[in-house]
């Protein structure tokens, strides 16, 4: 008669197993963050690493199972495991098949508000100096929708883009007009303190299909002091701008950003029920950055990363909190993270990726004409550091600008699957290269990673956004749902 | 003057482990390395702002060289691994590149 076999004659022996590419980050309280070359993740005992490494688990096991689910090993026989981080490999590298989909028109560089971490460095007056001819703007139209990409975004930025916007309402149907030719598609932005919004602007949006970006950084009095204007009224202007736009154009057409200047520290609850109050759809809790006159002003050195990720880790569980309770309502960032984490879909965020979005994701073209690899590099030139200059719209394509030498050596030089730190960093695969910040910081496009705030500020966040996945099957289903 | 020296052998510490730590530390102090006798001398001098004592310095850095250590072995177990991933995720892309453009 046959008998059963015992639970031994079917439990992989675990000298079959092989290492697949792995990274840990320890957590300081005796575990460790294991994640696969793709990033996907497991929070661990210390010892339980060094087991995994030495392929001393148990058959069955549930650490075992966790390192066969995570792909941290593989059977010695199972090519299909090399086969399914390949492809994945291959998704979520694809951001490069669509490359330049973000092109920034700065159609002036006057602005009327007197903002004291202003990053473009604005200028108050001279309108024929500072405004976008419309020659430059149908120029940098055309040599936008020259990039590979079949659909396009076109932002217009500025200073403050409305004190222009004979010229916005002149090259939209233009661009309009030369994506059909191009057999492409376009999408429009226009981020604007909105305090020059009229009537007509709203019509024109409408009409266009226009998505406004506004700023808003919290109440009356801390949005006042940190966008001071000419009558003290910045927030009584951006709160009506918003509410008529939204009423015009829809809730989902308006959107707004915050930035965090020392005054916002300890009052982001606040910050965050304005937002709410107003109905907006989500909000980004941005630190301060290293340009314009933010750095002028020594705005940018009076808070340290350490008190951003205190800011940033309690609005977001002020944020789970509300999400809890039925109101749907995103930290953008922190979605755009587990979008990351969780799937392999590309975000397009171009400061979250390598090989970085200088040039590749972003084009930025200047009121006067030239072309920059990054927002963020045009705000040093108007510091006086033109290292992210790629060159001038007269004479140059979009190939000529992104097959630069200077661009090639600058995203080659930053790579994070190649730098120090970066390259055994279980963070990785969700981080980015972010050349301008470290140029601008440390003067390098690589920087040295341990000194990086922009690297502290990565860690700090995935660290803890690993833990909430972890520890809070509450907090867990609610990111997964802002990564959907 | 360093203020803390630590002493690893040459025969079974390596060097490239040594110098990735060393990169790891610098947010603490800094480190200097030299051989002799058959002895990698590492020197840890604290940041100026680091408000770590000498024997956390220490147990930092040590810290530091074991989780090298560790990352060495498996990258050295795995790097063969890892060519093959890379070869079979751009492979591919480059033969559907080809088969696109003819």
């Amino acid at each position: 008669m046959a008998k059963f076999r015992t639970s031994a004659a079917f439990e992989a022996a675990t000298d079959d197993l092989d290492l697949l590419p792995i990274r840990f980050e320890r957590l300081g309280d005796g575990r460790v963050i294991v994640a696969n070359m793709l990033g996907d993740m497991a929070i661990l005992a210390s010892g339980d690493l060094e087991r995994i490494v030495r392929l001393d688990m148990a058959a069955g096991s549930e650490l075992y199972a966790t390192a066969a689910e995570k792909m941290f090993v593989r059977r010695k026989d199972q090519l299909s495991s090399l086969q399914i981080l390949a492809m994945r490999l291959r998704s979520r590298m694809g951001f490069l098949r669509s490359p330049t989909q973000l092109h920034i028109l700065v159609v002036t560089l006057r602005c009327e508000h007197s903002c004291p971490y202003c990053q473009v460095s604005r200028r108050s007056t001279d309108k024929d100096r500072y405004d976008m001819a419309p020659e430059t703007a149908e120029r940098a139209v055309l040599t936008a929708l020259s990039s590979p990409s079949g659909r396009i975004k076109i932002e217009f930025q500025g200073g403050e883009p409305l004190l222009n916007f004979e010229l916005i309402r002149h090259i939209v149907p233009f661009a309009k007009q030369a994506a059909v030719a191009a057999k492409k598609e376009v999408d429009f932005v226009i981020t604007s303190n909105l305090a020059l919004l009229t009537d007509e602007i709203l019509e024109f949006c409408q009409e266009h299909s226009i998505l406004l970006s506004t700023s808003l950084d919290g109440p009356a009095d801390l949005h006042n002091k940190n966008r001071p204007r000419p009558g003290g009224n910045s927030h009584e202007l951006a709160v009506q701008g918003i509410q008529r736009a939204q009423q015009a154009l829809g809730r989902d057409r308006v959107g707004a950003l915050m930035t965090t200047t020392q005054a916002s520290l300890g009052r982001v609850r606040e910050i965050i029920d304005e937002y709410v109050r107003l109905d907006l759809g989500g909000i980004f809790l941005r630190p301060l950055s290293p340009y314009g006159f933010a750095v002028k002003t020594k705005q940018f050195t009076k808070y340290d990363t350490a008190e951003w990720l205190e800011f940033y880790e309690t609005g977001l569980r002020y944020i789970l909190q509300l999400n809890r309770v039925g109101r749907y309502f995103p930290e953008f960032y922190t979605a755009l993270l587990m979008r990351r984490m969780l799937t392999d879909r590309p975000t397009g965020f171009v400061d979250l990726r390598s090989p970085a979005g200088v040039g590749l994701g972003a084009l930025v073209y200047n009121y006067d004409g030239k072309v920059f690899a990054a927002d963020e590099g045009r705000m040093l030139a108007e510091m006086g550091d033109r290292t992210f200059e790629l060159g001038d719209l007269p004479e140059e394509t979009y190939s000529s600008l992104v097959l630069s030498d200077k661009l090639v050596d600058m995203v080659g030089a930053s790579l994070t699957q190649c730098a120090p730190q970066c390259s055994t960093c279980a963070f990785e695969p969700h981080c980015g290269a972010d050349p301008v910040y470290h140029h601008a910081t440390q003067g390098d496009p690589v920087g040295i990673k341990p000194l990086s705030g922009f690297c502290a500020r990565q860690k700090g966040v995935f660290g803890l956004l690993v833990r909430l996945l972890d520890e809070s099957p509450e907090d867990a289903a609610i990111l997964r749902r802002w990564a959907s | 003057m360093a203020d803390v020296v630590l002493e690893f052998a040459e025969a079974s510490q390596s060097i490239e482990a040594l110098r990735a730590a060393a990169y790891r530390f610098i947010g603490d102090g800094s480190c200097q390395i030299d051989l002799m006798s058959g002895l990698y001398r590492c020197a840890l001098v604290p940041a100026r702002n680091s408000k770590l004592g000498d024997a956390d310095l220490r147990e930092r850095f040590l810290a530091l060289v074991t989780d090298e250590n560790l990352r060495e072995s498996i990258a050295e177990k795995t790097q063969a691994t890892r060519d093959v991933i890379l070869a079979l995720a751009f492979g591919a892309l480059a033969e559907a590149q080809t088969a696109e453009h003819g």
